[in-house]
């Protein structure tokens, strides 16, 4: 039963009436909202409506040379019924965490419950999810802790978003932000536009709606560029007061892993057998074709700076989740070498591959002290780009 | 009767408040009028001077800030930091003299204004301008300050700062914002309304100044100790960051608060949905801060006093949208922002579909439901910026202890810096680079 008194009794009504449309399941004060959902398995019959559920907790990574690190981040309870999502879920934070991807014009209820902290059973805090750039958002939403509620532990909170504009976007926990997002809470979303599946200048894919194929693609990418401070990680996995003015990443990584973790096809293992590290950023294509790298920087004290071996520049054609034209439709899209991404800032760039010949290319980091972990070098941001032959079978 | 008593405590809240910020401004004698605090006007007197000023981890630090004489009274005020916020007009000449109150380990100091063209007399050529002698070193009868003169021919935002050894004396506090109003109103523009530069497409209604800016205390400390010489600035390593010379939550009071006396300005943006923000940005330190903005987009219209234009007459048409910019060390940006709650999905004003519209409400949104039940109050944390309702201009019961912050019920945005570690202050969370853009309802008055 909602306590709160609302001004406007008309509404307090409909709230009423409209939380009966769909089947909420509750277990404790695990709630999992998704309007259209008939039979209760968190997925709505209405196709415009996205339902997705997702954890908030502690866990543990394992970095590219083998240091355990703890962390704070969220889980993936999809498929996992209410009452079990404490049970089943803690301790499988995920970094990064996982993946939205939505279409332009879908409304998605994200459910996120806070499932604590068991290795720090001293701590209360509350987590939620900030849609970083998110076009007018509304504080309710917005995960901000200070104008907004958030979910204490053991409880859920179901955000909503129309996703109406698209692009590169990202989330991330915004509580405690220097805090929770030094340990990891942070993933990857964006907004797939209206004009997908039109055929423009031979693509059916794009970053925006361009009226023009200039963001057409043929394979995507994301590459959420971050670090962590691994004294930090200690010091909160040991119970000690936290570094923040010392607070200084030497574990660069590309979606959760240094080189040459972030070639390895396979999930990486934290030292409870859980695979944490799922995304593997090896970016392929065949040759001729046009990359797409949804790039954004969510480190807590660097800025990030990266080019590639391709040969080709890189075609920078939106930034902050917004088409590179001016505001009368001038094309301020941009060729660069290098392009330094600060934190909060995301950017899609387009790497074209005609004329590339077929083989293994690099993407890495131009601020050379970050291709390490830690003491370890020929680690950090870098990845391969391979290109494969137009006929290569495989 | 459990709905009266709330009501009660409601009031009571508002009154409390409404008390509360009276006071603050009786205190204060200034109000924000949605307008830039500073000293207009195209002759000012400054004066460069020692003091401290207070971080919001419960620090204090020896700075050197420029402080400026009153034409009328003829006394000076305290050096502040930033320094004061010159306004000055399109095409009208202006003359600053600088008068050098440092201590004389100090040395010389001087201004210098990027984007100006600059005449400027003193003693001693420095190696970028004329410079003032410290008068603690000289007679009485040698009048050892400089004189900058020039004529701004751009309007726009500008950073002026220290010329003379300015590693240590901008970390010191020598720095402060320029700004150049348009001499007219543009062509097509209504003389009623507000223009940053020389094109309609330039109008807003309020403006707020965002001068960012770092400090390593440490440097501070060994300038106490009169131990400049020990200085090292490559293991420069800043702990405490600042917007217009204030932390977190220090940013939020008002200006000139007595408990500031050397920090006048704040930094805390208010408007109604709909209306047009100009912020002037400036970077004012020596780092990169990628500032992020909650709520909406912003479009960069300007960088460095120009408009972004493909050629003259043309608009800001290479105007740039994005939700974070880095502020980038003697760079400014201005930066146009807009809220609406265009295509949120549900009305946030909770009207029903036959209530009347609001002021600028995006329609299609008017009646639409909430769209989700909200946590009952003890499986969450209220903020203490939250009103109790999702609604904008809403209320709602709030727990036992907290604080009613936020009586209007308005939508807090933090505007931030994304270097997230820099939301502290020497260790301590939160500090640092956060600020609340606050939109209001459109039935609360905004000074």
């Amino acid at each position: 039963m909602m306590k709160r008194r609302i001004r406007y009794a008309s509404v307090t009504a409909a709230l009423i009436l409209f939380s009966f449309l769909w089947a909420v399941t509750a277990s404790a004060d695990v709630q999992i909202q998704c309007p259209g959902d008939k039979d209760g398995d968190g997925i709505s019959e209405d196709p415009n409506i996205v339902c997705r559920s997702i954890t908030a907790g502690d866990g543990f990574t394992k970095m590219a040379d083998g240091l355990d690190l703890y962390i704070f981040s969220f889980g993936d309870g999809e498929g996992v019924p209410p009452d079990r999502i404490i049970a089943d879920l803690t301790l499988k934070a995920q970094l990064p965490a996982p993946t939205i991807i939505l279409k332009q014009g879908q409304e998605l209820y994200l459910t996120m419950t806070n499932v604590g902290m068991v290795v720090r059973p001293d701590l209360f805090d509350t987590h939620s999810v900030h849609w970083h750039g998110f076009p007018n958002a509304a504080p309710i939403f917005d995960g901000l802790p200070e104008p907004s509620p958030t979910a204490n532990m053991g409880n859920s909170f179901t955000y909503y978003y129309n996703a109406a504009v698209p692009g590169t976007y990202f989330y991330h926990c915004h509580v405690e932000a220097a805090e929770h997002m030094q340990m990891g809470m942070i993933g990857n979303l964006w907004v797939t536009p209206i004009q997908d599946g039109t055929s423009i200048e031979g693509f059916t894919k794009f970053a925006y709606n361009d009226e023009d194929g200039s963001t057409g693609y043929d394979v995507a990418y994301p590459l959420l560029l971050t670090g962590f401070d691994s004294f930090f990680h200690i010091a909160s996995d040991t119970v000690q007061a936290l570094p923040f003015a010392a607070m200084f990443d030497e574990y660069p990584m590309i979606n959760g892993r240094g080189y040459p973790d972030t070639i390895n096809p396979n999930n990486i293992v934290n030292k409870n057998g859980f695979a944490a590290q799922k995304i593997c950023s090896l970016i392929t294509a065949t040759a001729g074709q046009r990359i797409l790298l949804r790039v954004s920087n969510i480190s807590t004290t660097h800025q990030y700076t990266f080019a590639t071996t391709l040969g080709v520049p890189m075609k920078v054609v939106g930034r902050g989740a917004a088409l590179l034209r001016g505001p009368d439709g001038k094309d301020t899209s941009m060729d660069v070498n290098v392009l330094n991404v600060g934190g909060g800032q995301a950017y899609d760039v387009i790497l074209d591959t005609s004329g590339v010949a077929p083989g293994t290319y690099f993407l890495y980091t131009t601020d050379l002290a970050n291709l390490s972990n830690g003491e370890q070098e020929r680690g950090g941001i870098m990845t391969e780009i391979v290109i494969n032959p137009l006929n290569d079978p495989v | 009767m459990r709905r009266k008593r709330m009501d009660r405590i409601g009031k009571k809240i508002h009154i409390w408040v409404v008390v509360l910020m009276g006071a603050v401004f009786l205190v204060s004698g200034t109000g924000a009028h949605g307008a830039i605090v500073g000293k207009s006007g195209s002759t000012f007197h400054l004066v460069a001077k020692q003091d401290v000023l207070i971080t919001s981890d419960g620090d204090s630090f020896i700075m050197w800030g420029f402080g400026i004489k009153d034409d009328v009274s003829g006394a000076t005020s305290r050096a502040q930091y930033p320094g004061p916020t010159l306004i000055v007009t399109e095409d009208v000449p202006v003359t600053i003299t600088l008068r050098n109150e440092l201590p004389a380990k100090a040395g010389n100091v001087s201004i210098i204004f990027p984007g100006q063209k600059v005449t400027a007399t003193s003693r001693v050529l420095g190696p970028l301008t004329y410079e003032a002698v410290p008068v603690e070193t000289l007679p009485e009868s040698v009048d050892g300050s400089a004189t900058y003169t020039f004529t701004p021919s751009e309007p726009g935002t500008y950073v002026y700062r220290s010329g003379t050894m300015a590693d240590l004396q901008v970390e010191m506090g020598l720095v402060g914002a320029l700004i150049v109003m348009p001499a007219t109103t543009p062509s097509g523009g209504d003389p009623a309304k507000k223009y940053a530069y020389n094109h309609v497409d330039s109008q807003y209604d309020r403006e707020f100044l965002y001068l960012v800016s770092e400090m390593d205390p440490r440097i501070h400390r060994l300038v106490e100790q009169n131990l400049i010489g020990n200085i090292n600035f490559t293991t420069y390593f800043p702990t405490n960051w600042f917007i217009n010379g204030r932390n977190y939550p220090d940013i939020l009071a008002e200006n000139n608060v007595l408990w500031l006396p050397t920090q006048p300005y704040n930094c805390q943006p208010r408007m109604h949905p709909g209306e047009k923000v100009l912020v002037r940005f400036i970077g004012g330190g020596r780092d990169i801060h990628p500032m992020h903005f909650h709520g909406n987009d912003f479009e960069t219209i300007a960088v460095d006093g120009r408009l972004l234009s493909s050629e003259p007459e043309a608009g800001p048409d290479l105007a740039w949208q994005a939700t974070t910019i880095k502020s980038i060390p003697g760079q400014t940006a201005d930066l146009i922002w807009t809220w609406t709650g265009k295509e949120i999905g549900w009305d946030i004003y909770g009207h029903s579909p036959d209530d009347p519209l609001e002021p600028d409400e995006y329609a299609p949104n008017h009646g639409k439901p909430f769209p989700v039940v909200l946590p009952q109050r003890d499986s969450v944390t209220y903020g203490a910026f939250y009103s109790g309702s999702p609604f904008l201009g809403g209320e709602g019961e709030l727990p036992p202890g907290h604080g009613g912050l936020n009586a209007s019920g308005g939508y807090f945005y933090m505007w931030h810096s994304h270097t997230e570690k820099e939301l502290t202050s020497n260790d301590i969370w939160p500090g640092g680079l956060i600020s609340f853009m606050i939109v209001e309802h459109p039935d609360v008055p905004i000074d």
